[in-house]
């Protein structure tokens, strides 16, 4: 009896790359750890910062000659925005520092308990003034008998 | 006319045997995945903003939510990517798992650098960010103490902040995947070596490093598994639904890079990369001294297993150098981004991290 099999390209791929990795990646590891590596990354790097730097200045250049604001100039702005905003917040602070830490709100507080006590106790006396004037006989016809 | 044409080729595949045809689907999904099906949502757990600082944003997490831990939570993360790998998405997103369980969680996102944050320093997010982003916690909360989570190199940032402010109320330390110690970092080290790797003109021509050259160098640890290895597992899942998901995610975050500025870029790789200051109590910001001794807090340290980012050595690092008393230090069988993400994650990672917060916290 045979087995009938069909051919499973993704299988077969897989496969090859489960069996395959493990020294591929040895063999990279090796070459990556070099120093010959780090010396050649330093060389690529070294190229494209410069290459960079000339793209960054012919634009620049450019967007000088057309009028336009470059990089710099637009990062400005931006660092004028967020210095204001730096203001705002530390002044933001200074507001929050003084609500919960100066004590005047609390002081005010406590004299406004103590003038309506005040202002209480001078109706209180008032009132007994006007009913002891109610009370009392009227002094001046006696006088006149 | 393409319909009738596609139509014509289901109908012709119908007929083939069941092996071709299954490559054929294969084929058809792998494709759809990369070039028709949306881009995935992320970051969707409920979240207010308490606080702004040019692109710095502080969020706080599901506000309505009852919290039961007295102490919050605050996420610090670094300057590479962006912080959704906190928040991916609902079920596998350690900001809603925490959150669920009644802690008070805040996340530090700085933003996306532009080319006016070219001066930038870690002194400038260490110094002016973190400390106000602390405040801005305690007061929302109310709390009198406070937990910090580090992720990779916010961890490190952390570090250095927790060291520089003994005066604050730190509770709790916690560092995912953050690296202290770089004395040997194998292919970096011979990468990042001064007399070939020429960092300064490398930020004086950029201003601003862009993501694509942070990217290309973590990926050159690994071309093939990198380079390659996703596109073959997305083949080999590509009937897999759930499996789809979770890669379109991860590929979403991976690729999703923002520039690094300039001078913090010069710090990072030049006194950490290639000098090493910190866990040798060298490295000076903004005229203060780091001594990562100067740190008391409670410290949970989190490294993966697999991880060549942040590898469990540089990482490990930290425990004999701080003076804390309660420290727990742990390797988790994961790589630098399955510790936060994936099946793993959600089964082992979130709940050492809940579990131990909360003891700390009462």
């Amino acid at each position: 009896m045979t087995q009938e099999t069909t051919l499973d390209p993704f299988a077969l791929w897989k496969n090859m790359y489960e069996k395959t990795e493990a020294n591929l990646n040895d063999v990279i590891h090796e070459t990556l750890q070099k120093e010959a590596f780090s010396e050649w990354l330093g060389n690529y790097q070294n190229a494209f910062l410069q290459y960079q730097s000339f793209v960054q200045k012919t634009t620049e250049n450019y967007l000088k000659q057309i009028n336009m604001p470059t990089r710099e100039e637009i990062s400005s702005v931006a660092s004028l925005i967020i210095n204001v905003e730096e203001k705002i917040e530390n002044l933001d602070q200074k507001v929050e520092d003084e609500l919960l830490t100066n004590p005047s709100t609390a002081e005010i507080n406590k004299l406004k308990v103590s003038v309506s006590k005040l202002d209480k106790k001078m109706d209180q006396i008032l009132k007994l003034l006007q009913q002891n004037e109610k009370k009392a006989p009227p002094v001046s016809s006696e006088v006149q008998k | 006319m393409i319909y009738d044409r596609t139509k014509e080729m289901e109908a012709w595949v119908d007929l083939i045997p069941e092996e071709m045809q299954k490559n054929y689907n294969r084929f058809k999904r792998v494709s759809e995945v990369l070039t028709k099906d949306p881009e995935p949502q992320v970051g969707q757990t409920p979240k207010e903003v308490i606080w702004t600082k040019n692109k710095a944003k502080l969020y706080r997490y599901q506000p309505a939510k009852a919290k039961t831990n007295k102490v919050p939570l605050l996420m610090v993360y670094a300057l590479i990517n962006k912080p959704y790998v906190l928040d991916l998405t609902p079920g596998k997103s350690l900001i809603e798992y925490l959150t669920d369980q009644g802690h008070d969680v805040y996340l530090l996102d700085w933003g996306t650098p532009g080319y006016e944050d070219r001066h930038m320093k870690l002194d400038d997010y260490v110094l002016d960010y973190i400390p106000r982003a602390v405040q801005k916690v305690l007061r929302t909360s109310g709390a009198d103490e406070i937990s910090v989570l580090g992720y990779c190199m916010g961890g490190t940032m952390t570090s250095i902040f927790a060291a520089l402010h003994p005066e604050l109320p730190i509770r709790n330390l916690i560092f995912l995947t953050s690296p202290f110690d770089f004395a040997d970092l194998g292919l970096y080290t011979n990468w990042l070596d001064e007399r070939y790797f020429n960092l300064d003109k490398m930020v004086d021509t950029l201003g601003i490093v862009p993501p694509e050259t942070i990217d290309f160098g973590n990926k050159l640890l690994k071309p093939i598994a990198n380079y390659v290895g996703p596109f073959v597992s997305l083949a080999d899942h590509a009937d897999n639904e759930e499996f789809i998901k979770g890669w379109t995610l991860l590929q979403k975050w991976v690729h999703d890079g923002i520039p690094f500025p300039g001078e913090a870029y010069r710090q990072w790789i030049g006194e950490f990369y290639q000098k090493n200051k910190l866990i040798n109590d060298e490295l000076v910001i903004r005229g203060h001294h780091v001594r990562l001794g100067s740190i008391k807090a409670n410290i949970l340290n989190i490294a993966a297993q697999h991880d060549h980012i942040a590898t469990p050595k540089q990482v490990e690092a930290l425990m004999d150098k701080v003076s804390s008393r309660d420290k727990t230090y742990h390797v988790m069988p994961a790589g630098h981004v399955s510790l936060l993400v994936g099946g793993g994650a959600v089964k082992r990672t979130y709940p050492t991290i809940e579990n131990w917060l909360t003891e700390h916290s009462k």
